[in-house]
């Protein structure tokens, strides 16, 4: 069945297709939906399908309330799926490509295509201005050149590229495209193309060059298509004006650890150490040294409305404190641990862990005379309980004070908890721990006592 | 910005204290040059001096918090709340105006970059694509008058997901140290450090 849909006034052709599909099961469209002037045209297999619509027509209505209507009408099995290539023509063109593929250069050159002997010697038709012959392209490049790089179109008197739009989902790999000697007149034709991330693209020859007034014009315009080309037609393009700023650069930009200075770090880098080693193989009682009498200590775990199911961090959960959740405010100060003794006998009661002082990525982010904020980002492991074994990344914030003998005294103390991505785990936990040593690790319950107030020997 | 409790041990506690602090006392280029005072505080003093001993008695049930403790932390998270939302809805639709919501002297520690001052962080918000920001957790801590020199501060704590220019979306934890600044008629929360870090900056 052949349906049109019409719209009586000028419409915005994408709009209506995308108004359309909402109400529609999706497959229906999938079989050479496109737009004719002010209509979409698709096709539909059932009569009972294509009836149903036919009830819509005038029912259903566009973002500015107009009534749309709905034309069906018979017809015969579309092109696309009648010009589809049987498996030996498939084959023929597989092996075609092949001889074309040029290994070492990941590069494809079909200029002149449809003249091809070995396809011609076949009886083969394949004209890439056809969805079905350019489909049937990108399928071989896909299965069979999945890294390409380079694909030379020059000469195929391409006029349109709708097949090969999908070039984006299917070789999102290619980074130079010849396009050049076709008969492409609009650059329109080239946005269809959005998205792949072109850095060379050659197209003199298309009657679409002759179109600008001058060529910065048209460098700008193929640009606004393609923002990282660095080549058009064989010319080294100027750089941008404006910063690149998609995500390389962005990422580009991150650094590891930021101490600031060569004391902040030996001084942080200590106190964490020490911290961790009493945290995750001592007396939790004794971090009691770290801590200032009136400190605060709160942690926060992600919360995922899509997963109600108990999360693996339900440990942490009767803790958590993020105030986006939590309103209210008695809560919010319940869940605020305050006093040392109480942050104390908080931490004895959470899981116990490893960190992986490897993993660790420490800011210090803020220094006066009377304070020092630092973050520490990076992995633990549970080992105990049902989660042993669990990674879990982390993020403490610690705000400090200077305390005795050049160590730290800490007065609130943020803890972020998630479960880690399997990526950001690997290798990270084949690294041993820190081995802990008798004099550091297990302090005289004495000691612990008698420095309560300021940090006990082995945090200074 | 908290009172120290009344009991007789942190009294000794905070005099210790005092001391320490002079002693570390002394740089006048510090951010926190003037030490704030408000109602509010005046308030919370004198409810410190009336005395609270329960707070030390009352052994480990988290309940007995002094009167004081509480105002802080009710006042911490509405000056985060209303921080947060400004901040972001700023970050994504009005970036120009961003820079007014720090310190002059205020830094930014951006995926282990340093950014300090006005001048060079409206650069860096400038080249910066567009964002957009999705705030999914947050929590914040009033920070030690100890640490602060009586400054009204809070420590506000935020994780989310961002887009730079619509591009793949990014986990993200970001720190700030409010500081509050006394104007003619109110008080303004005003960012002294901001430290911003992607979750995934290292496999991205």
């Amino acid at each position: 069945m052949h349906t049109t849909v019409w719209r009586n006034r000028k419409p915005l052709e994408r709009e209506m297709g995308e108004n359309t599909q909402d109400g529609t099961p999706g497959s229906w469209f999938r079989v050479t939906f496109h737009f004719m002037q002010n209509g979409a045209r698709f096709f539909v297999q059932e009569a009972s399908t294509a009836s149903a619509l036919m009830d819509v027509s005038y029912k259903i209505r566009d973002e500015e309330s107009r009534k749309i209507p709905v034309f069906v009408s018979p017809s015969a099995v579309p092109y696309s799926v009648r010009d589809k290539l049987k498996p030996e023509e498939m084959e023929q063109l597989k092996l075609t490509l092949s001889k074309r593929f040029d290994v070492s250069q990941q590069a494809l050159d079909l200029q002149r295509l449809r003249l091809d002997p070995d396809l011609v010697g076949y009886d083969i038709d394949i004209f890439l201005n056809r969805r079905s012959c350019m489909a049937a392209t990108l399928q071989v490049i896909e299965k069979y050149f999945p890294e390409l790089l380079s694909l030379n179109l020059s000469s195929n008197k391409l006029y349109q590229l709708d097949g090969l739009s999908d070039i984006i989902q299917m070789a999102p790999t290619v980074k130079i495209l010849n396009l050049s000697k076709n008969e492409l007149t609009s650059v329109w034709e080239l946005s269809k193309m959005q998205g792949l991330k072109l850095e060379e693209l050659w197209l003199q020859g298309n009657p679409l060059c002759d179109t600008f007034p001058d060529q910065s014009t048209y460098v700008r315009a193929i640009r606004e298509c393609f923002p990282k080309l660095l080549r058009l037609d064989g010319q080294e393009l100027p750089s941008p004006v404006t910063v690149d700023v998609d995500t390389p650069y962005i990422v580009k930009l991150c650094k590891g650890s930021y101490f600031g200075s060569d004391e902040l770090k030996s001084l942080v880098l200590q106190f964490l150490k020490q911290y961790y080693l009493i945290h995750d193989y001592g007396d939790r009682q004794v971090l009691a040294g770290a801590y200032h009498e009136e400190a605060c200590f709160s942690l926060m775990i992600p919360f995922h409305p899509e997963d109600p199911a108990p999360s693996s961090l339900c440990k942490y959960f009767k803790d958590s404190r993020n105030m986006k959740k939590l309103k209210d405010p008695y809560l919010r100060v319940q869940l605020l641990k305050h006093t040392k003794r109480v942050i104390v006998h908080t931490l004895c009661v959470l899981p116990k862990t490893q960190h992986a002082f490897s993993s660790f990525v420490v800011d210090t982010w803020f220094q006066t005379e009377t304070m020092l904020c630092f973050s520490v980002s990076g992995l633990f492991k549970a080992v105990e309980g049902s989660s042993q074994g669990c990674v879990r990344a982390f993020t403490r914030t610690f705000i400090a004070t200077p305390a005795r003998y050049a160590s730290l005294c800490i007065v609130n103390d943020e803890l972020f908890v998630r479960d880690a991505d399997p990526s950001e785990t690997q290798s990270v936990f084949s690294i041993p721990l820190p081995t802990p040593t008798s004099s550091s690790m297990h302090p005289s319950p004495s000691s612990s006592r008698t420095s309560c107030r300021h940090p006990p020997p082995h945090l200074r | 910005m908290r009172k120290s409790s009344s009991s007789s041990s942190s009294q000794g506690d905070r005099e210790r204290h005092q001391g320490d602090r002079e002693r570390h006392q002394g740089g006048s280029g510090d951010v926190f040059e003037q030490p704030h005072t408000s109602h509010g505080r005046q308030e919370s003093r004198t409810r410190r001096d009336s005395g609270n001993p329960a707070e030390e008695a009352a052994g480990t049930t988290p309940m007995a918090r002094p009167m004081d403790f509480k105002i802080y932390v009710d006042q911490a998270c509405k000056a985060a709340e209303e921080f947060v939302n400004i901040y972001y809805e700023t970050m994504d639709k009005r970036r120009q105006a961003l820079t007014r919501l720090y310190l002059d002297k205020a830094t930014l520690v951006w995926n282990g970059n340093v950014v300090t001052g006005l001048e060079a962080l409206t650069k860096f918000f400038d080249v910066l694509p567009s964002s957009e920001f999705q705030v999914n957790m947050l929590d914040c801590q009033p920070v030690h008058e100890q640490a602060t020199q009586a400054q009204a501060t809070v420590l506000v704590v935020t994780s989310g997901t961002v887009k730079f220019d619509g591009n793949r979306q990014h986990y993200f934890n970001q720190n700030f140290l409010l500081t509050a600044q006394s104007t003619a008629d109110n008080i303004v929360w005003k960012i002294a450090s901001d430290c911003f870090r992607f979750q995934d900056w290292e496999s991205s």
